[in-house]
C-alpha cells in the first residue's frame, strides 16, 4: 500500500513538474506581441513608448533567461503582477477564488446529487416511464451547450419573458451600491447565484445521470445481485445495500475529476452571467494577454485536476482493494 | 415511495408561494435618500490612472472627476476653459502663460494650485504616460511661479498650446497624491481617487463594477445625484436584460441586432449618435519596395502593384461604402472617405467636393488600371503588372486579412472580395485574431486589411500616424503607420501645421493632408459606425449629446451630464437600480428548510425500506 502511494504521488509531482515547464512555453509561442496589442488603437503611442512599456513588463529579457526567473519565481510562490492591473497575481486570483468555488462548488453537488438519484431510479426501473423521460431529459442536458441554455435563462428569469416573472438579477456578485452587510449580504448573494447555479445544476446533471445509469445497469446483471434476490431481500436492500455501492465507483472518479475542474470554473456560465470567479478572470486575461495571470491560473487548473485526480486514485484504493493489488 | 416525491415538492412550494415577491415589491430595505446613476456596457476598464489608461471607458471617470487645462463644448467639442481661464502667448509663439482658477478644492480638502497642473505635464512628460506624453511633444518646460500662473516653454513655435483648441488632452492630478507615486506612478492604481470635479472614484470591483461618490469640497454647480456606478457585463444580452429589467438606468450596445431588439420596449428610448471612430480597408503600400530611411529598414513581401497610387484608386473606386453601411452596418454609421470622422473638433474635416470624390465606379476602375497597363493578358480574369514594373507579368492576387474577433471585419470580406474581382484582381480572405494580424502588420507581410481607429477630437494625433517616421521600422516593431504610407509632403504639412500659429491657418493645413491621404487612397476609409445607447425613460433625465444634436449622450469628453443628470419627477422620484432584486430572505430560509426536510424524508423512506426485513 505504502509503495503504491509513493508511486501515485511521484507521478502526480511529475504531471505538475511537465505542467510548469509547459505553460511557460506555450504562452510565449502564442502569437501576438502583448505590448502591440496594449497599444493598438491608442493615440499619442511611439517606439519609445513601445520600449518602455516593454521594460516595464520584462519582455526584453531573453527567453532562457525568463524561463529561469518564472521557475525560481513559482517555486517561491512569487507569481508576478498582473500585465493590466498591476496588482499581485496572487491577489486577482485570491479574490476570484472563492465566488468560483461557491458557485460551482454548490451545483456540482446539488447535481451529482440529484443525478445520481436520478441515474439510480432509472436504472433500475429501466425502460419505466421515468425511465425513458429521465433519459431524455439527461441526454438533452448533457449535450446542450451551457451558454445557450444560460442565455435562455436569463431571458426568461432575469428579463421575463411571457408568463415567467422577472424574479432575480441579470449579472453581477452582489447588489453594487446596496452595502448590504449580514443575512442581507447572504441573500443578496444567494439571488445573484440564483441563475448560473440552476443553470451549471441543470448542465452537469445529465452527465451524472447517464453514467450512474450504465454504472446500475452493468451491476444489475452481476451474479451477486441474483444472490441477494435468491436470498429473498427485498428490492429497496437489493439495490442501496448490494447494487448501488458497487455501481458508486465509477461515479467516484468522475466527481473527483468534477472537483478538481471546479477551480477552472465554468467559464462559459461565468462569462454570461458577469460572475466574478476564476473562469470570467481567465477570459479577461486570455483578451488581455496577461501572461504571469494566465500562467498562474493555468498552473493552478492544473494543479487541482492532478490533486483531485491523486484523492480518486487512493480513495480508489480504499474503497475496491482489487485496485490496490494490480 | 419515491412516488411521493413530487408531491413534496409541490408542498414546499406552496408553502412558499405567498412570499415569493420579488424584492423591490416588498416594503423596502432600509432605504436612504441617495440617488444614484447606474449605467451599464461590455467594456472592462484597463486603468484609471491616467498614466496608463487607454480605453475609451475610463474617459468617463476621469471626465467626471478631473480638470482638464481646456476642456470640450458639449455642443462642438470646441474649447472651454477648464482649469486655465486665460493663456497668453509670447510673440514668437513658444512661450504659454496660463492663469489658472483658485477656487477649486481636492476631494480629500487641499486647494487645487497651479503647482499642481505643472507637476502633473512635467511626470507626465518624464514618465512617459501611455497616451498624455503625445500631447508635451513639443514642450521643454512646464512651470508655475505661483498658485495662479503656469509657465509653458515649447521648443518650437506653435499654436497647439495657445487655448484656442482643447488640444492638451491631459487630465490634471493632485500633486500631493501623486508626488508620493513619482517614481513609478504607472504602478498606483488610483483608486480610490482624489479629484477636483464634481464626483472622485470611490471603489472598484473588476469584472464588476465601478462606483464614483460626490466630493464633498466641489464648489461648482451642485449636481442632482449622489452617485454613479458603473455595470460591467460580459455580452450585450446581459446590458439589454438589465436595461429591461431596471437594474440599469443607461446602456452602451456594441451590436446592431441587440439594440434593435431593445427598440419599443415600454419606458425604454433608443439612440443611435456618432463617435469619432472609422473602419478601414488598408493596402500595403510598399514596406517591402520603400528606401531605407532613419530607423526604417525595407522589409515584408506586400504585393508591388500596391505601390502604384492608381492601383489603390481603382481599390477605392471598386468599394461601395454605401452598401456596406446598408448590408454590414444594418443601415446605422456613416459611410467612410476622410481620416477624420465626422465627429472631431469645429472645422477639422475636410469631405471631399463633388470633383475630389472617389466614388463607386467598378467600370472606372477597370479603365484606370486598363489605362496603366495592367491588363488581364492570359484571358483568366486576373489582370497583371504591366511591362517595366517592379514585377512585370504578376498577377494581381492580394492576400486580405480580417479579424476574427470582430466580427464586422468578417461580413464585409465577402462584398469587397466580389467588388475586387469586378475590376480584375483576386483577393483571398483570411480570418485570425488582432494579435496575429498586429504582427503581420510589423512584418510588412500582408497585401490588404481590415481594422480601425478612434481618433482624438484634435486632429492632431490621427494625423500624426501616417508620416514616415511611424512606419514599423524593421519587422519586429510596433508602428502606427500600418499601411506604410509614406510622402514627404504629409510629412512637411504635418510639422507646418504642428507649428502655424494662426488656428485657421493650421486647419487649411489639416485640410491640405486630409486630402492628399484621400487621393494616395492608402486606406480606403469603409465607414464611421456610431455608438448605440439606450436609456430608461422613467428613471433620469437631463442627456446632452456630446456633440450635439446626436452625439454620446453622457457626454464623454467632459463633466456637463454630471451635472444635468437629476431623476425623473424631482429628487424624490429618485431611481431604484441600486435596490437588491431576487427573492425575499423569508423564501430561502423556505427553500433551505424544504431541501433539509426532503433528504431527511428520503433518508428515512430508504433506511425503512432497507432494514423492514431485518426485523
Amino acid at each position: 500500500m505504502r509503495r503504491y502511494l509513493a508511486g501515485k504521488v511521484f507521478q502526480a509531482l511529475l504531471t505538475l513538474a511537465f505542467v510548469l515547464a509547459f505553460n511557460f512555453f506555450l504562452f510565449r509561442v502564442m502569437p501576438g506581441d502583448p505590448v502591440a496589442l496594449l497599444l493598438r488603437g491608442t493615440s499619442a503611442l511611439t517606439a519609445e513608448t513601445v520600449r518602455d512599456l516593454r521594460r516595464d513588463l520584462g519582455l526584453d529579457q531573453p527567453l532562457p533567461q525568463q524561463f529561469l526567473t518564472y521557475s525560481a519565481d513559482t517555486l517561491t510562490g512569487n507569481y508576478g503582477r498582473s500585465l493590466t492591473t498591476g496588482a499581485k497575481v496572487t491577489e486577482e486570483i485570491g479574490s476570484r477564488i472563492w465566488p468560483t468555488v461557491l458557485l460551482v462548488g454548490a451545483s456540482t453537488i446539488a447535481s451529482a446529487f440529484l443525478g445520481l438519484l436520478i441515474g439510480i431510479h432509472g436504472g433500475w426501473r429501466r425502460g419505466s416511464r421515468f425511465d425513458l423521460g429521465s433519459m431524455g431529459f439527461s441526454l438533452v442536458a448533457y449535450s446542450m451547450p451551457e451558454f445557450w441554455f444560460g442565455i435562455l435563462v436569463l431571458l426568461a428569469l432575469a428579463g421575463g419573458v411571457g408568463f415567467f416573472p422577472a424574479i432575480f438579477p441579470t449579472g453581477g456578485y452582489q447588489t453594487p451600491g446596496a452595502d448590504l452587510t449580514g443575512f442581507a449580504h447572504v441573500v443578496d448573494v444567494l439571488n445573484h447565484m440564483a441563475l448560473p447555479w440552476l443553470t451549471l445544476t441543470v448542465a452537469y446533471l445529465g452527465e451524472y445521470a447517464l453514467i450512474m445509469r450504465s454504472s446500475i445497469l452493468d451491476v444489475m446483471g452481476e451474479d451477486f445481485v441474483t444472490t441477494a434476490r435468491a436470498k429473498g431481500l427485498r428490492e429497496q436492500q437489493v439495490l442501496w445495500r448490494h447494487t448501488v455501492p458497487n455501481a458508486l465507483l465509477p461515479t467516484i472518479t468522475l466527481t473527483f475529476l468534477s472537483l478538481g475542474f471546479v477551480f477552472a470554473g465554468a467559464i462559459t456560465i461565468e462569462y454570461v452571467f458577469s460572475w466574478p470567479g476564476l473562469g470570467l478572470l481567465t477570459v479577461t486575461a486570455i483578451d488581455e494577454k496577461d501572461f504571469p495571470l494566465l500562467q498562474a491560473l493555468f498552473l493552478l487548473f492544473s494543479a487541482a485536476v492532478i490533486v483531485f485526480n491523486l484523492i480518486a486514485d487512493l480513495l480508489y484504493a480504499y474503497l475496491d482493494p482489487r485496485v490496490r493489488a494490480g | 415511495m419515491a412516488r411521493r416525491l413530487p408531491a413534496m415538492i409541490a408542498a414546499t412550494l406552496l408553502f412558499a408561494g405567498p412570499t415569493l415577491t420579488t424584492a423591490s415589491a416588498q416594503s423596502p430595505t432600509p432605504q436612504d435618500e441617495t440617488i444614484t446613476f447606474v449605467y451599464g456596457d461590455s467594456s472592462e476598464p484597463s486603468s484609471f490612472s491616467p498614466f496608463k489608461g487607454y480605453l475609451a471607458t475610463e474617459f468617463y471617470f476621469w471626465a467626471w472627476s478631473y480638470h482638464l487645462p481646456i476642456t470640450f463644448a458639449v455642443d462642438d467639442l470646441g474649447a472651454v476653459p477648464d482649469f486655465v481661464t486665460d493663456t497668453e502667448v509670447s510673440e514668437d509663439g513658444t512661450t504659454f502663460t496660463y492663469t489658472v482658477r483658485d477656487d477649486l478644492v481636492w476631494s480629500d480638502g487641499e486647494p487645487m494650485t497651479a503647482e499642481d497642473m505643472a507637476f502633473t505635464l512635467n511626470i507626465y512628460k518624464e514618465k512617459h504616460a501611455y497616451l498624455p506624453q503625445g500631447y508635451l511633444g513639443l514642450v521643454e518646460s512646464v512651470e508655475a511661479p505661483d498658485d495662479t500662473t503656469v509657465v509653458l516653454r515649447t521648443s518650437e513655435p506653435t499654436s497647439l498650446y495657445s487655448g484656442a483648441a482643447p488640444y492638451m488632452y491631459t487630465y490634471i492630478l493632485p500633486e500631493h497624491v501623486w508626488s508620493d507615486h513619482a517614481d513609478a506612478p504607472k504602478q498606483y492604481e488610483n483608486v480610490p481617487s482624489v479629484g477636483s470635479g464634481p464626483f472622485f472614484i470611490a471603489e472598484y470591483e473588476r469584472g464588476q463594477f465601478v462606483r464614483m461618490e460626490r466630493n464633498p469640497h466641489w464648489t461648482g454647480p451642485e449636481p442632482h445625484i449622489d452617485e454613479m456606478i458603473y455595470r460591467i457585463f460580459n455580452n450585450d444580452d446581459a446590458v439589454a436584460e438589465a436595461l429591461k429589467a431596471g437594474e440599469i438606468d443607461f446602456a452602451y450596445i456594441d451590436t446592431p441586432n441587440v439594440f434593435n431588439s431593445l427598440e419599443g420596449e415600454p419606458d425604454i428610448e433608443t439612440f443611435v449618435g456618432p463617435i469619432p471612430e472609422f473602419d478601414e480597408l488598408a493596402m500595403n503600400a510598399g514596406s517591402a519596395y520603400q528606401e531605407p530611411e532613419g530607423a526604417f529598414e525595407p522589409h515584408g513581401d506586400g504585393h508591388p502593384a500596391l505601390t502604384d497610387p492608381v492601383v489603390r484608386r481603382a481599390v477605392r473606386m471598386a468599394i461601395n461604402s454605401e452598401e456596406l453601411v446598408e448590408r454590414v452596418q444594418l443601415g446605422y454609421g456613416v459611410p467612410g472617405d476622410s481620416i477624420i470622422p465626422p465627429v472631431s473638433i469645429a472645422g477639422a474635416r475636410w469631405e471631399p467636393s463633388d470633383s475630389e470624390r472617389i466614388p463607386w465606379d467598378i467600370e472606372g476602375a477597370n479603365q484606370l488600371l486598363e489605362e496603366a497597363g495592367y491588363t488581364d493578358t492570359d484571358g483568366d480574369g486576373v489582370r497583371e503588372m504591366p511591362p517595366g514594373s517592379l514585377e512585370p507579368g504578376r498577377p494581381l492576387e492580394l492576400r486580405y486579412y480580417t479579424q476574427t474577433n470582430d466580427q464586422n471585419t468578417i461580413d464585409a470580406a465577402p462584398f469587397i472580395r466580389s467588388w475586387l474581382e469586378d475590376i480584375g484582381i483576386r483577393a483571398e480572405v483570411t480570418a485570425m485574431s488582432s494579435g496575429r494580424l498586429g504582427n503581420e502588420l510589423n512584418a510588412g507581410t500582408y497585401d490588404l486589411f481590415h481594422w480601425g481607429w478612434i481618433p482624438d477630437p484634435d486632429p492632431d494625433a490621427i494625423l500624426s500616424y501616417f508620416q514616415c517616421e511611424q512606419r514599423p521600422p524593421d519587422g519586429r516593431t510596433y508602428g502606427n503607420n500600418d499601411a506604410y504610407y509614406c510622402n514627404p509632403e504629409y510629412d512637411r504639412l504635418y510639422v507646418e501645421q504642428r507649428t502655424t500659429l494662426d488656428p485657421q491657418e493650421r486647419l487649411e493645413i489639416i485640410h491640405e493632408m486630409q486630402r492628399i491621404f484621400y487621393e494616395d487612397a492608402a486606406y480606403a476609409v469603409l465607414w464611421y459606425p456610431p455608438t448605440f445607447q439606450a436609456y430608461r425613460t422613467d428613471r433620469f433625465t437631463g442627456y446632452q449629446s456630446q456633440p450635439a444634436p446626436e452625439g454620446d449622450l453622457l457626454s464623454g469628453y467632459s463633466r456637463d451630464v454630471a451635472l444635468s443628470l437629476r431623476p425623473v419627477g424631482g429628487e424624490e422620484g429618485a431611481g431604484t437600480s441600486t435596490q437588491a432584486r431576487g427573492i425575499s430572505a423569508g423564501v430561502w430560509v423556505g427553500i433551505a428548510a424544504g431541501v433539509v426536510v426532503l433528504i431527511v424524508i428520503l433518508m428515512l423512506v430508504r433506511r425503512r425500506g432497507v432494514s423492514e426485513d431485518r426485523a
